[in-house]
């Protein structure tokens, strides 16, 4: 017996109802418990909802609290989502995992492209004669070279309703962002150290941020690759 | 991590990876729901893998690059189809000979007379 389109709702708002926020998450969970339910009707002759508490608990959620077993089927199903949160924060570790895996696997061949080398000879050459005029300044403009790929996710789905509770673009989003932080991060460190240094080493600096650049970029790179994917996928759920 | 009717359920926790892998090997792709019915028909209801176990199997699977994931439309919900890649079926044949491996270590120190 196939689900109507309500009972098929029910189910989704009960997922939201239990925190599964990320609609990436969302959907195979939805699929999983339709076609559980739909499977116990029919071989097990049970109910819609004794299906649905059954599915339920075998994500790992409670359906009773310790106390009174013969709770309500509204009061049971939402009593516990620890099995979701672990289901959730499981997909998560792999989600980043698989990403680390796409950055670094993509990686060599990123640096052996044209265009990379166009863009790094460009910076190189800026930062470089900037630097013999003024090292402080070159320093700011390596930084800003370093920030570019994190302001130009603006214009990459920031505002995209794909891009809105989805665990992937979440992952990808932290992935992207670990360089330019690692930027901040050296910039901080640099500060502190030379702090009463009446010359700062600025060229250290400049270095840094420019051996972050590769990093960076590419992290936006992986990023564009990851959103389009994304995007796909909403545009298939939604259609 | 399994519902298992078998009595210690521990000795198959490690294999959960090799039977994912072997029955993808076996078709061309498959969703979650099918690969656990899959699995309680061939073993006669005595292998029962449970979702929390199952899931989060995959998806270490697909983070390994040894699965590949394909969407497709299915009555008006998404359906995410799992399948091997190329590393992932050399991974199944390494794999396979493994468990062959320790089944036959296990055999000689249960069962010497047997081997």
């Amino acid at each position: 017996m196939k689900l109507t389109k309500e009972e098929i709702k029910y189910i989704e708002n009960y997922l939201i109802k239990n925190e599964v926020k990320f609609w990436d998450v969302r959907l195979e969970l939805l699929d999983h418990i339709v076609s559980a339910i739909e499977d116990k009707i029919d071989n097990e002759g049970i109910s819609f909802n004794e299906a649905l508490l059954d599915v339920h608990h075998g994500f790992g959620n409670r359906i009773h609290n310790g106390y009174t077993y013969d709770l309500d089927f509204e009061k049971a199903l939402h009593i516990d989502n620890k099995g979701f949160k672990k289901f959730t924060l499981k997909a998560q570790k792999e989600m980043g995992r698989q990403h680390r895996k796409r950055f670094w696997k993509t990686f060599p061949k990123y640096l052996m492209s044209f265009r990379f080398f166009i863009e790094i000879l460009i910076v190189i050459g800026v930062v470089y004669n900037v630097h013999q005029q003024s090292p402080k300044t070159s320093a700011i403009i390596a930084l800003i070279v370093c920030f570019v790929p994190e302001i130009s996710k603006v214009f990459f789905g920031v505002f995209d309703r794909s891009n809105r509770r989805s665990l992937k673009m979440q992952m990808a989003v932290n992935l992207s962002s670990l360089y330019v932080c690692m930027s901040y991060l050296s910039m901080g460190i640099f500060n502190s150290y030379y702090e009463d240094a009446a010359n700062k080493p600025y060229v250290y600096l400049t270095v840094t941020f420019v051996c972050l650049f590769p990093f960076a970029r590419h992290g936006l790179a992986t990023y564009k690759q990851i959103f389009k994917e994304n995007q796909k996928e909403y545009k298939l759920m939604c259609s | 991590m399994y519902i298992c009717n078998m009595s210690n359920s521990k000795l198959y926790k490690g294999s959960l990876n090799t039977i994912i892998l072997k029955l993808l090997n076996e078709h061309d792709k498959m969703y979650g729901y099918e690969i656990t019915q899959k699995v309680k028909v061939l073993t006669k209801g005595e292998l029962n893998i449970t979702e929390g176990a199952l899931y989060p199997a995959l998806h270490k699977l697909e983070a390994e690059g040894l699965l590949d994931v394909e969407l497709a439309k299915v009555d008006n919900r998404l359906r995410k189809y799992y399948k091997l890649t190329e590393t992932g079926t050399k991974e199944t044949i390494s794999k396979l000979n493994e468990l062959a491996e320790y089944i036959k270590t296990m055999q000689k120190l249960v069962n010497p007379k047997l081997v």
